[in-house]
This record gives structure tokens, sequence and C-alpha cells, in this order.
């Protein structure tokens, strides 16, 4: 069987792992070998992981089976195949285990017509929690959502409304937080207080997995990171491995330029490429030293009369470090 | 581990008491279900059920035939049915396709009680909008002869199978409306026409037997005793529930 968890940390595409039995991964969350199909189309495919208390981050691009492994975490939607146990138990079948889990979901759905207390009441009271009103106003406290009145869900922002939804989560006192994209629409003052408070629950034991599809983000909210790409675990562990990856991995920049021809001979001479092709206003290149490229550009135009007139990196986003780390190219 | 305001706790072991579900379900579909262009569209349907029964009222050759006719015709065959699917459809279905339902599904809640409280909640809407304007109708043809106590007992059982069924239809199926509609015109109105077999299974005729049961008035597909025309649509309901009830711990959640 080939159907083990990948490497403990962030390797090149053609490295592989060895596996010679099944393993039976356990966790706070312990994901076995689990795939979801709709159909004919494979949304998770053979996913093995074990994750524990602290903050955890899910990387991926959209599509990438991030909201369906999700999903299959809380119960919502069973796994086609493999297992999934979150507190030993299966949370789809396991009533007293949903207690214990919270769940930000992605979509941006409410219930609209209630203002954020009684939103958040009604989640604290469906969680049979004591005095949930209090609970409720506590929770807003946490997303510094207190003053809203009687404004309903409805009419809020989409960032009060994403605070919502975490509070919503945080009124069961979960040990298991799965927050979907939880930082979409957020300011950048929101943003930074909702990592904190990420945190702040990952510093106390409990197990915060949050997912996101922008690096940066990933970079503050923690230094373990799983990424999944097509439905499958592409790699997982440190964040400061992804980060070298993606800064040791071949970079493509269009460069704008008065005088292509001249200025691509020059990078050449200099060792500065390993591919590069030529337009009219433009050279494309391949170079595995970005570093260096970006040291030497302006001094070499200076030196060569020539006007720079754009630097444009073509592939420095998440996307075409998955493709990497995926296909190798 | 510790609480989010950083005391002690132990792991947890809550659930939900049944009750506690049912009315916590009841109140948020009541207020998801209870919009304001909903409950006047309802109305005015339900209204002309009155203006009907008036009409009859009017008439100096008006008979009880006239006004059972009209009630089951009108009433029982339409407005309760409509007015149920609209509710009872909504109850869960809405919640489903705005994927607001994972807010009730995701809790240690048991799934009876969100059905029944769903059903409840449909119910507490649908009941004034349609018993109102139909036992005014009843009273307004003037006819007499049970006519009224006929419509508000064969009304109440309707509206309480057609809102079960059509809250198993909303968690079972994205255009319920649609499959709603296609059951109370096509199968009750046209199909279940054809024979006292089919109809067996056709609500409808379960509410026009209560009718004929109570005020002798002769109705085609209507020959059951009173028990049987109370008693079939309340199994009906029960067993409607219990299938919404599988389903939601059946079905994908969003």
């Amino acid at each position: 069987m080939s159907d083990l968890p990948p490497p403990d940390v962030f390797a090149a595409p053609s490295a592989s792992s060895v596996v010679t039995a099944p393993l039976v991964l356990e966790g706070m969350i312990a994901v076995n070998q689990a795939s979801k199909f709709f159909g004919s189309v494979v949304a998770v495919s053979d996913v093995s992981f074990a994750i524990n208390g602290g903050v955890t981050a899910l990387l991926g691009p959209n599509g990438a089976g991030k909201s369906t492994l999700f999903r299959m975490m809380c119960g919502l939607t069973p796994p086609s195949r493999g297992s999934i146990t979150v507190l030993g138990a299966d949370p789809r079948t396991d009533r007293v285990v949903r207690g214990r889990i919270a769940l930000v979901p992605q979509q941006d759905a409410l219930f609209d017509h209630l203002t954020a207390l009684e939103f958040v009441t009604v989640a604290a009271e469906s969680q049979g929690m004591g005095s949930p009103g209090e609970v409720a106003e506590h929770a807003l406290g946490q997303v510094a959502l207190t003053d809203t009145g009687d404004k309903r869900v409805g009419e809020f922002s989409k960032g009060m409304r994403q605070r919502v939804k975490v509070a919503t989560a945080l009124v069961n006192d979960p040990e298991v937080l799965i927050l979907d994209e939880p930082l979409t629409g957020l300011d950048p003052v929101q943003r930074r207080r909702m990592i904190e408070l990420f945190h702040r629950l990952g510093d106390d034991g409990r197990c915060v997995l949050v997912s996101s599809h922008v690096l940066d983000e990933v970079a503050r909210l923690g230094s373990r990171v799983l990424v999944i790409a097509q439905g499958r675990l592409i790699a997982q562990g440190d964040y400061h491995d992804l980060r070298g990856l993606m800064d040791d991995r071949p970079h493509r920049i269009r460069l704008g330029v008065s005088d292509p021809r001249r200025f691509a001979t020059a990078l050449v001479d200099r060792g500065l490429v390993s591919a590069l092709s030529l337009d009219a206003d433009h050279v494309v290149i391949d170079t595995v030293d970005i570093d260096a490229v970006g040291r030497q550009l302006a001094p070499l135009a200076v030196e060569l009369g020539i006007r720079l007139t754009e630097v444009n990196p073509l592939d420095d986003d998440l996307e075409s470090v998955f493709r990497y780390l995926v296909e190798g190219r | 581990m510790t609480a989010v305001d950083g005391t002690p706790r132990p792991a947890q072991t809550r659930s939900v008491p049944w009750t506690r579900a049912l009315a916590i379900t009841y109140r948020v579909v009541l207020r998801e279900l209870a919009t304001r262009g909903r409950i006047i569209a309802l109305s005015v349907l339900a209204f002309l059920s009155t203006l009907a029964g008036f009409a009859v009222g009017t008439s100096d050759s008006a008979t009880l035939d006239d006004g059972v006719r009209l009630i089951a015709g009108l009433g029982l065959a339409g407005v309760v049915p409509v007015v149920a699917l609209v509710f009872g459809g909504a109850s869960i279905g809405d919640l489903r396709d705005d994927k607001t339902l994972v807010y009730l599904w995701l809790r240690p809640m048991d799934r009876s009680p969100m059905a029944f409280g769903a059903a409840l909640a449909a119910l507490t809407l649908a009941t004034p909008i349609t018993m109102i304007p139909l036992v005014a109708a009843a009273l307004l043809t003037g006819v007499g002869g049970g006519i009224v106590g006929a419509t508000a007992l064969a009304s109440a059982v309707g509206l309480i199978a057609y809102v079960a069924v059509f809250t198993m239809l909303g968690t079972w199926l994205k255009r319920y409306i649609v499959w709603g509609l296609a059951y109370i015109l096509i199968w009750e109105g046209f199909i279940a026409q054809a024979g006292a077999g089919v109809a067996r299974f056709a609500l409808r005729k379960y509410t026009r037997s209560i009718m004929v049961a109570v005020t002798d008035v002769d109705l085609d597909l209507a020959d059951f005793s009173l028990g049987v025309g109370i008693g079939v649509p309340l199994i009906t309901a029960v067993a409607a529930l219990a299938v919404a009830t599988w389903r939601l711990a059946k079905q994908d959640i969003d």
C-alpha cells in the first residue's frame, strides 16, 4: 500500500516516502486514508494525517478539497473511504463529540433575521450551555462585537458576519476548532486580533485547524502547515520549510527594457538566468537565484544605459508553489 | 485545558434534551419562515375562499351541498395543501438550500426534534392563514348542517398531514415546491381521481371523507369513516416526520 501520510518535512516533489505497512494515526483529529467522491469527481484522495493541540494551518488553493475535508471532520458528510475521528469518536454519529467541536464554515450564510446576540445565543442554547445569553455576550466580546444592538446580522458587513461566525464557534468552549477561511473579509486590525485569538486557543491546548489559500496568512497563523492540492495532501511540516521551498524553486520574471536583446545577453553572461525568451519590449527570464537577480538588475541596466520599465514576477503566487510541489514545474 | 475565559474545565459531555432541541428549532425556523411577502401572498390566496363563501351565501338557492363542494374543491384541494407546501417545504428546505442548516445540525441534538420543531413552526404559521379564512368561508355560506365544524376539523387534519409530508419533502429535494405542486395538481388533482384504489394514496380523499362524514353530503371518492379520515392522515404525518428525521441524520450537509 502506498497510502500513508506525506513526509513530516517539506520535500521536493520527487522525494517519496516508502511505506511498508498500514498505519493508523491517532490524535485529537485523526484522518486515516480518507477519500471523498462526488460521483466521478474525487474531492479528497487518500489523505492521512493526525494533529493535536495548537494551531495548524491547512493551506491549499481554491477547490483543493479543504472544505470537503473540514466537512468530513465535522461529520457533515461521511468519507467515501477511510476514516476520520475527532477526539476519538466519529463526529457524524456521536452526538456528544459534536458538542466538543466548533466549525466556522466558509459559506456566508447566517440566520439573517436575528441580531448578533440572538444568533450567538441560539448557538449557545443549541450547544446545551447554561446561561446562554451570558455565554453569547462573552463570545461576542472575544471578537470585539458587543455593541451591535438591534441590528440584524443580515445588515452586517462581510467582516462582521465573519466575526459572528467565530463567536458562534466559541460558545461551547470547544476542544477542537475547525475554521474554514475565517479571516476572509476582515480588516487588518481584526485579522491581527483574530490570529491572536487563535494562538491563545491553541496555546491552551485546543486543536485549532485553520484553512487558508493565502500564504502570508499562513505565515502568521502558525508554524505547522498541511498543504493540500487536487484533493491530495502533498506535504506537511513547518511553515519555514515551505517558505524556503518557495524561495529555492525556479522563478519566472518579466522585465520591460528598452533593449531586450542586449540586456538578455548581459544577464546570460553573468549567469543569472537558466532560460529566457524575448519579444520587442520584454525579456522573460527563469532564475533559481531570485536574490541575485533582484540585487543586480538595476545596476546592470544603469551600466548598459538601458531603461528598465517593468519587473513583474509571473509565478510569485501560491498556485505556482502548489504546481511545483505537485508537478515539479 | 482551560475555558476560553481562563477557568479550568473538565471534558465536556453535553447534549441537548429533546424538548429543548424542539423549542430551539421551532423558534429559529419560525423566525426564518415568517417573511412578510410569504404571509401576505398566502393570506390573499386563502382569502379568495372567504370571498367565494360569501358569494355562495348571497345566493338565494345556496344549499349545504354547494357549501361543502366549495370548501372541498377550493379550500381542501387548493388552499390547505398549497399553504402547507410553502411553509412545510421551506421549514427545513430553505435552511438546507441557504446553508444555514449547519448551525442546527452540528449541535449535540437529536434529529427528531429538529424535524418535529420545523414542522411545528410551519404549522404555527399555516394554521391561522388557512383556517381563519376557510372557517369564515364556511360561516358565510350560511348553509348550516355542520359545515363549519367539518371545515375546521378537515382543515386541521389536512394541515397536519400536508405540513409533515412537505417538511419531509424539503429535507429531501431541492425543488420541493415543484414536486409538491406536482403532487397536489397532478397526483391528487388528476391521477387520484381515476379510482378508489389510487385515491387511497391521496390525502385529499381523507379530508373530503371528514367533510362527508360530518355533513352527510355526497362527494366522489370520499367514502371513508370519520375515524379513518382523521387517523390515516395523522399516522401519515408521524411517518413522514420519522422519514424526515432519518433523512436529516443521513444526508450530507453543506
